[in-house]
This record gives C-alpha cells, structure tokens and sequence, in this order.
C-alpha cells in the first residue's frame, strides 16, 4: 500500500491541472446524479408519505345534491364492495369556480368544506400549514401561497356569475385536493362563511367522500364503479372525482420532468469525465513508459501499478463525489422551491443516505471500469519494451495529408495531419460536442416551444386552447350562438365540451364533444388518424390505446348516463388533462349515450378584447344560463407560468453547464497535446514557425471533429429531440411530442459552439508563446 | 576580402541558476564570413551551444548585439526572429530532431513551404538535395522512426538548407552517430560548403573541426582563441598538425 501511494504522489503531482478538471466533472455528474436520485427514490415518496400521514383516499368523489341521499347510496356501494378498507363522507359545496394567481387565473372543480370537519376527517384529513387569528375567511392550499394570496389578503373566487371576496385566514396542505392540477381542489371556510355561502346558494351541496382502498392499485376502477352506481341511480346526477394514480402523476409532472433531464446530463457529464479519465492514464503510460519500465524491472506488480492508478482516480472521484453530493443538499432547497410550485406537497429536506452511496457506487464502479480498460497496454508491455519506449506512438500505415500532395494552405494542412493522427483527441471531442448539441438543441427546442412562445407547449399539454369558453344551458343554446355570431369581437365559437364516458371493461375516459372538429385551433390534438368525424366514430388517447392494445379502426365499447354503444376508432389523441385517457367524439355520437344539459363554447375573440368584460356583457344577456365562463388565456398562463420558470431555470443551467464541459475538456486536450507535442512545437519554432502559426495549428487540430461532431450532433438531435421529449412526458400521456424544431437557432448554436471552441482553443493555446524554441527543445 | 554574413559585438548570455546568475557568455565579439566553415569549439560548459542558438536567433542573449546585414536581430521579438530564421537560417541538430508524424518528405516541406509558396519548384530542390545527400526516394516516404541514424541526420541536413539559407548552423551534427556514419554526414555538410554554404559547426571532436577553415576556440564563456586552417584537403596532415597545436595551445 505504502508503495501504492509513493505512485500516486507522483502521479499527482506531475498531473495537477488534470486533477482539477477531473475533480470537477466527477463533481458535477455527482451533484447532478445526487439531486437526481433524490427526485427520483424520495421526492414522490413525500407523496406516499403524506397519504399515509394524513389517512388520504385513494379515491375522491364528489356527487351534487343532497349530501344525506347522495351519500346514503354512496355509502351502501363502499359497504358493499369488498375492496373497501375505510371511508368518510362529509357534507360539501361543489362547483367550478376561478381566483386570479401569478398573472392567471385557477379554474378549477372546487369543492368547499367547512374547517374544522375537514382536519377532522377520519380520511382525507387536511392539515393547517400556516393558521392566523383571522377568525372568518378561506383557508387555500399552501400551492397557491403567493404575494397576493397570503395571509390577510382578499382574494375573490368567481363562482358562476358571482365574485367572492374571501379574506385568506391561512393554508393547507391535502394531499388528494390540494392543486388544480387533481381535478377536484379543496378550499376550506370558516364556520361562518361557510354557512353563508350556503345560505345564498351559489354553489350547489355535495357529498364528498374519501374511500381508502386495501389496494392502492383499483382505484381507477373504483372510481368507476363509484361512477357508475351513482350514474345508474341518478342519470343526470353531476359529479367529479379524482385516483390515487391520477392524482399521483398529475402533482409529479415538474418532477418526473425536471429528475429526467438531471438523470440525462449527469450521465452525460459523467460519460465525460470518464473519457477524460482514459485519456489521461493513455497519455500518462505513453509520457511515462520509460519510468514504467524501470518500476516494472525493479519489481513492481501488474497488481501493484494498476492499483496505483485504481487508488489515485478512485481516491480523487471518491472525494469529489462526496463534495458534489454535499453541494446538491445545498442547491436542493432551490429545486425543492420550484417543484413545489407544482406538486403543493411540503417536503422536508434530509440527508438521504441510499441515493448518496448509490452516487459513490455509480461513480466509483465507472472510474474503477474505466481505469481498467484504459491501462490495460500498462499491464501489458514487457519491463525492457517499455524502458527502450517501445510502444510506438504513430502508426506508419499512411502518410495523412501529404504536404507534397495537398492543396490546403500549410497551417491547416499541418493542424490535419495531428487531427488524422490523434484518434483519442477526436473522441473525446466527439463525445464533448455531441453531448452540447443536445443540450443546445434541448434548449433550443425549450425556447422556442416554451420561453419565447408558450402556445406550442400549450397545444401539446393542455390540447385544445382559445381566448375563451362559455358554459350556457343547452336551452339556451340557440340563443346563445345567434347572439355571439352577431357580435364583431367573436372571430370564432365552436362546441368543446366536455363529458365523462366509460370504456366498458376499462377506465373512465373524460371525452370531449364538437360539432365539427375541424373548427379546432390545434389540429394535432389527433396525431394519428383523423378526429370524429360521424357518430359511430371516436378519438382515443394514444397512450390509452397502447395499453389496451388498440389499433385504428378498432372497435371500441363505451357507456354513459346506463347506455352503451359501440365506437369505431377513428384516431389517436395525445392530450394530458387526463394523463393519456381520454377521448373524443361528436356531439351525435355521444347522442347515442346521453343527453347534453350544459354546453361548452370556445370563442377565439379579435386581438385587443378584454376577455373579462366581454364575460361580463354574456352575463348580462344571458343571466343565470350561463353557467360558467373562463378566461382561457388568464388561466392558461397562470398555470403555465410555473412551468415556464422551471423550463427557463433548467435551460440556463444546462447552458452554463455545457460551456463549463466545454472549457474543461478542451483545456485538458490541449494542455495534453502541448504536452505531447512540446518538442514539436520546439522544431517547427526552430525551423521559423511563429507562435501565432502553432496556437492556430494546435486549435484547428480540434476542428475536424469539432465540426464534424456539430454537424452530426445538431442534425441527428434535431431529428431526435421530440421523440427524446416524447420519453420525458410519456408518462403524463404524450406519445409524439410535436414540438417545432427551430432550425436556424439549431445551425446558429452549432456554429456559435465550433466558433466558442476555437475561441477556447485559441486562448488556450496561448501559452505556446511564452516559450522559446531552445527551451521546448530541452 | 570576404564579405560579413554577422557580426556580434558584447554578446553576453547569463542563466539565473538556484538564485545565483551563472554567466554563460561573456562580452563575445564575432564576425562571421561569407563561404566560411567556422568551427566552434572548446569543452563541455564552455557555452558553445550557447553561442550557437544565440548567432541563429534561437535564443535572445542578454546582453548585447548580433546583425545580420542591416538586420538588428537581438531586439527582434520572438516571432520577428521565427520570420527571420526562415529564410536567413539552417539548422541541423545533434539529435536531428525531425517530426515523428511525418514523413521525410513532409519534414522537408514543411520547412521550405514556409518560404516558398511554389510547391513544385519547392519538390523539385528537395529532390536535388535527397540526391546530393544520398537519400532514396523510397526513404523520402518513410517516416523518421523507420530510418537509420545515419540517414535521418542528412535529411536533417537537406530540410536545413531547403531555404538556402545564407548560414548552416549544425550542432555537434556527429555527435549521436557512429564513425562511418558521421563521416559521411561531415563529407555532406564540406559538400555544400565547397559549393559555396557558409557553415557554422560546434563540436568537441577534432575529426569534425578539421573540416572547418576556421576554428574558435571558446573557454568559461568567451573566445580564447582563433585559428584558420584554409580550406579543407582530405589528407593534409599539415591542416591536421596546425590545429593539433592550435587546441594544443588553448589547453584542450
């Protein structure tokens, strides 16, 4: 051992710039792997925590009407069904509703509940994260915890027509309704204003029932069941609930996301430094063979030389693996800011043991496989081949670049000749530029897609997207449409609604109606196939289909209001308001289900509306039919936001990332050429190469792959992005992302990267001028 | 009366040696002729390389001035006296020092091309000098790793006087190759100094300095003595006893 570490003294020593570089990429894939694995095996735990914490549902179902009736029959189902481990139900106040937040508006399905029955509930327990001694008011989930929603604030919640000022009395957190984003959100009121909203009646009374189930697994064919038995007894019964597994998708999206490009950089940074690592033991045995033939004649080891090596680049990745995990507990806290943002779940930050040795393990198996490989041609040469430098350093097959021959000028005929001769340089640049392409067309891709023009994002997530929708009475429909179409500002309205259908046999599949589907702003909704088009004809969510097995043409058997009907399968949808599962039909296809009481209208309005007050005029004309009116606009970007902060957070860090890899990697490569080429520059300086000539030499050497690996990488990354998107979000039910790829953002990063690692090279390669040729000589 | 190729005048060069200032050169006035041979000798540490690099530009004295012609180079930057070299200077090392990555071929050109930017009359010389040197063109092809000692120090040779250059700096151009060989490397570099190449040669080696028509003889950094032989005749042994005292007399 003690012999072990007199090798690796020296290794270090002589080595030290290339020390630092490896110390930092193993840093960085360490930090990068840590934060990952943390998301990945603990952040949704938090989830799993939480539920169990709080004694949640697996099933949340709110049916209008008279709790004590509604909830009789519910009741008598749970009783009856043996999946059934325990469950509460509790009187309610249902209805969709709206709140101004971050710049938006929430338009959500909520559900009010008197405070004190709701921290009390056997299951589907809330808990008060931040009380005050306001005594009358509303208590919101701690998600939407903001500058103008806090504590002693008044918030307004659009009810219908009806605007309600609530004074916000504190937060809290529910696991199964804290978000939006679970299709049923949770607001609790005090015991006064709760009374008072009841009395005046602008909401309609519920039953809301929280059903724990032996397994977790059933709880979208719970729900069903729930749905059907209530659908059954009462037809026209209105009602909205939410799985264990919807709810646990729908919060984690920021997170499944931002965990899988965490995963994909540190694997990136890590192939890298592992790279890096090999290069540096190859050139280290070629710059050293004479002192590893005289070790190897005094008697060292194969075992003992390779332990050498194994001991000095474990020790160092080791360290700097410790140091990089520590660091991701300190940049935690920031992540944790943003994805809360998203999933409204505290989670408490700790140290977490098993991703930390898992990263120790990861990083320290690849360095130890790496070290091993890459000295191999150590453990091999023979003591007295090695003493006489027999390892040759060319091989004399071919003459690249003949300086007779060429037409190319003489500095870069000479900067080809070290490019053609240096493959392990090439790699490693390859590998560099490879891996930046991505990341540039990955932001890129980001930018254009979300930062700079949030629709195409919006299209893809949210499907279908307009400046407004309008819910009216379907008696009032034709009154509706006659009014609106006479009205200047209206440029377009068309039927979108939506309605709950179940496939027989399977889930829920919340489907959405239209007269004429081609009046739809966002034709991609359907990405294979066509959409509905006759009423035998339905859309269905891609991801969905590919679970079930089912092809286009298929048939398909769905039920609604007790009536069943068969549907041929006319395209495939990929839309996330239902994480994959849900479909579309026309309004006479559904006909053959059920009857429509409400409809639905999108209104693409004329640039310069004021969405709120044309809203407010359709209130006017119509009164109590209009049951609900939605400023898309407002509530897309208010829900958006979140994730354009995440997206635009994620794409700086990527960016600042790649142009750390970038400057490390080819300062390590030249500082080994120089190295490797010292004597050579000492020639060519002799012989009346100016330093200028050499830096330019040295720095075009790289260019061939640089460019090389550029051009590949931005065109087989731009052809490979959506598809590598498209894994990212499969799980929220997108199976072909369709995301414009910006091309000439695409050619300019590419360039703007060579250019960069010239620039790089170039400074880089500066140091050839402080020495003078008799010294390089020496 | 020949003509002055340099002249150097208080050339000093000093080394800052574990703190202390070792003075390797000291206030070395020199002219160099026109067509001349000059052969600097003396013993190890006596600053002959020293001198050498020095006179060519490959190394900036620290005190002092060298001209060549009208040209100052002492103050000239490293770069101005890279751009300089080209054209005014040739080089041929002990240790030959050609690229391993290149082949013979492409070390003689990549010297020329930086001078001439006519490629084929460029090949055509370089194919005369191969000639006049011995080299085959199947060695031309070869790399330097796959050649003899012998044959890489004239293609060192060849890509030294590729410019034409107005001097041939060798230093001690014998010195890693055996007997036979370092003798035809000598008849090669008196070859060219008989067609008119001013040559300036350190050795230690006496068979070399015979070569030489004039011999320098420098000791503890500064020229101790002068010495010319005239003009070399294989198998004159009064050339051969002149500077036999000559060394003699300088304590050698």
């Amino acid at each position: 051992m003690k012999k072990n570490i007199l090798l690796v003294r020296a290794s270090l020593r002589r080595g030290k710039g290339q020390t630092a570089a490896i110390v930092v990429l193993i840093f960085l894939a360490a930090a990068m792997l840590n934060l990952w694995l943390m998301l990945s095996m603990d952040y949704k735990q938090n989830f799993e925590r939480s539920h169990e914490r709080l004694n949640e549902g697996h099933v949340t179902f709110v049916a209008d009407g008279d709790s004590g009736k509604m909830g009789g029959l519910l009741e008598e189902a749970m009783e009856n069904d043996g999946r059934t481990a325990q469950f509460s139900i509790d009187p309610a106040m249902h209805m969709v509703g709206l709140f101004r937040f971050h710049g938006g508006e929430v338009n959500s399905e909520f559900v009010f509940l008197e405070k004190e029955a709701a921290v009390s509930r056997p299951v589907g327990r809330v808990e008060i994260i931040e009380d005050s001694s306001y005594k009358s008011g509303i208590y919101m989930p701690i998600l939407y915890q903001s500058d103008s929603i806090a504590i002693g604030k008044t918030i307004y919640i659009s009810i219908g027509s009806r605007k309600i000022p609530f004074q916000v009395c504190g937060f809290f957190n529910s696991v199964m309704a804290g978000s939006h984003n679970c299709g049923v959100c949770g607001l609790l009121l005090t015991e006064d204003k709760y009374k008072e909203l009841k009395e005046k009646g602008y909401a309609s009374e519920a039953a809301l029932c929280s059903v724990r189930l032996k397994d977790k697994s059933e709880s979208e064919d719970y729900e069903a069941m729930l749905k059907n038995t209530l659908s059954s007894a009462y037809p026209a019964a209105r009602m909205k609930s939410n799985s264990y597994a919807l709810v646990s998708s729908s919060r984690y999206i920021s997170q499944m996301i931002s965990s899988g490009i965490l995963s994909a950089m540190a694997f990136f940074v890590l192939l890298i430094a592992l790279v890096v690592i090999a290069s540096a033991i190859m050139n280290d045995i070629q710059e050293n063979m004479k002192n590893l033939g005289a070790l190897k004649a005094v008697g060292y080891t194969r075992r003992q030389l390779t332990g050498a090596l194994l001991l000095q680049f474990l020790g160092i990745a080791m360290a700097a693996a410790i140091m990089g995990a520590g660091v991701s507990y300190g940049l935690f806290p920031a992540i944790n800011e943003m994805m809360v943002s998203q999933t409204g779940i505290p989670y408490e930050i700790r140290f977490l043991p098993a991703p930390f040795f898992l990263v120790l393990g990861i990083l320290g198996g690849a360095v130890s496989i790496a070290v091993w490989v890459s000295s191999g041609k150590m453990r091999k040469v023979e003591p007295i081949t090695a003493l006489r430098q027999g390892v040759q350093t060319h091989n004399f097959k071919r003459n690249h670049i003949s300086l007779e021959n060429t037409k190319a000028p003489l500095d870069l005929a000479l900067a080809l000749k070290t490019a053609c001769s240096s493959i392990r340089q090439n790699v490693a640049v390859c590998i560099t530029m490879l891996v930046l392409s991505l990341v540039a067309v990955f932001s890129g891709l980001m930018v254009e897609n979300m930062i700079a023009d949030i629709l195409p994002f919006l299209n893809l997530i949210v499907g279908e997207t307009a400046d407004s929708c309008i819910h009216v009475n379907a008696q009032a429909e034709e009154a509706f449409l006659e009014k609106i179409k006479e009205d200047k500002r209206v440029e377009k309205a068309y039927l979108y609604h939506s309605a709950e259908v179940r496939h027989v046999g399977g889930v829920d599949l919340p489907v959405t109606l239209s007269d004429d589907f081609s009046q739809l702003n966002n034709q991609d909704v359907v990405f294979q196939g066509r959409f509905p088009k006759y009423e035998n004809e339905i859309a269905i969510a891609a991801k969905y289909a590919k679970e079930e097995g089912f092809q286009l043409g298929q048939e398909i058997r769905v039920t609604a209001d007790g009536k069943q009907a068969d549907y041929l399968i006319s395209g495939f949808t990929q839309m996330t308001n239902n994480l994959g599962k849900d479909c579309l039909m026309t309004r006479e296809g559904y006909g053959r289900l059920g009857e429509l009481r409400d409809v639905g209208y999108y209104l693409n309005l004329t640039e310069g509306t004021d969405i709120d007050a044309f809203h407010s005029e359709v209130k006017e004309w119509f009164g109590s039919d209009v049951n609900a009116v939605i400023n898309i606009e407002a509530t897309v970007e208010g829900a958006a936001s979140v994730y354009v902060s995440l997206m635009r957070a994620i794409v700086a860090a990527v960016l600042v990332l790649g142009l750390v890899i970038i400057a490390f990697v080819l300062y390590l490569l030249v500082r080994t050429t120089m190295g490797n080429k010292r004597q050579e520059y000492g020639i060519m300086k002799a012989l009346g190469y100016t330093t200028g000539q050499l830096i330019l030499q040295t720095a075009l050497s790289f260019m061939p792959a640089a460019i090389i690996s550029t051009v590949i990488g931005i065109t087989v990354c731009s052809f490979l992005i959506n598809p590598l998107t498209a894994v990212f979000i499969r799980n929220i039910g997108i199976v072909e992302c369709t995301f414009r790829v910006p091309a000439r953002f695409n050619i300019l990063a590419g360039a703007g990267m060579v250019l960069a690692a010239f620039a790089i090279l170039c400074l880089l390669a500066l140091r050839i001028r402080k020495v003078q040729p008799k010294e390089l000589m020496g | 009366m020949k003509n002055i190729l340099l002249k150097a005048e208080n050339l000093s060069k000093s080394f800052s040696s574990g703190g202390a200032l070792q003075h390797v050169l000291k206030n070395i006035g020199l002219e160099l002729y026109e067509g001349d041979f000059t052969v600097i000798m003396g013993a190890s540490g006596a600053g002959k390389s020293t001198l050498l690099y020095a006179l060519s530009g490959m190394d900036t004295p620290t005190l002092g001035r060298i001209a060549y012609g009208d040209t100052v180079i002492s103050g000239l930057s490293q770069d101005a006296l890279a751009i300089f070299r080209r054209g005014h200077c040739g080089f041929v090392f002990q240790q030959v020092y050609l690229m391993e990555g290149m082949s013979v071929m492409d070390n003689i050109l990549a010297a020329g091309l930086l001078v001439s930017k006519d490629k084929k009359a460029l090949c055509k010389r370089a194919r005369e000098l191969f000639a006049a040197v011995g080299i085959s063109e199947e060695v031309q092809r070869k790399f330097p790793a796959q050649i003899s000692g012998g044959e890489a120090q004239r293609v060192g040779i060849v890509r030294a006087l590729i410019n034409s250059p107005e001097i041939l700096f060798a230093d001690e151009p014998t010195g890693a190759l055996n007997s036979k060989t370092g003798l035809d490397v000598l008849d090669t570099l008196t070859a060219f100094n008989k067609r008119g190449q001013s040559v300036v040669m350190v050795t230690h080696d006496m068979r070399s300095a015979r070569r030489g028509n004039r011999i320098l003889y420098l000791k503890d950094g500064a020229i101790l003595g002068e010495c010319d032989l005239g003009l070399y005749v294989p198998g004159d042994m009064a050339r051969h006893e002149k500077l036999s005292a000559f060394l003699g007399e300088m304590g050698w």
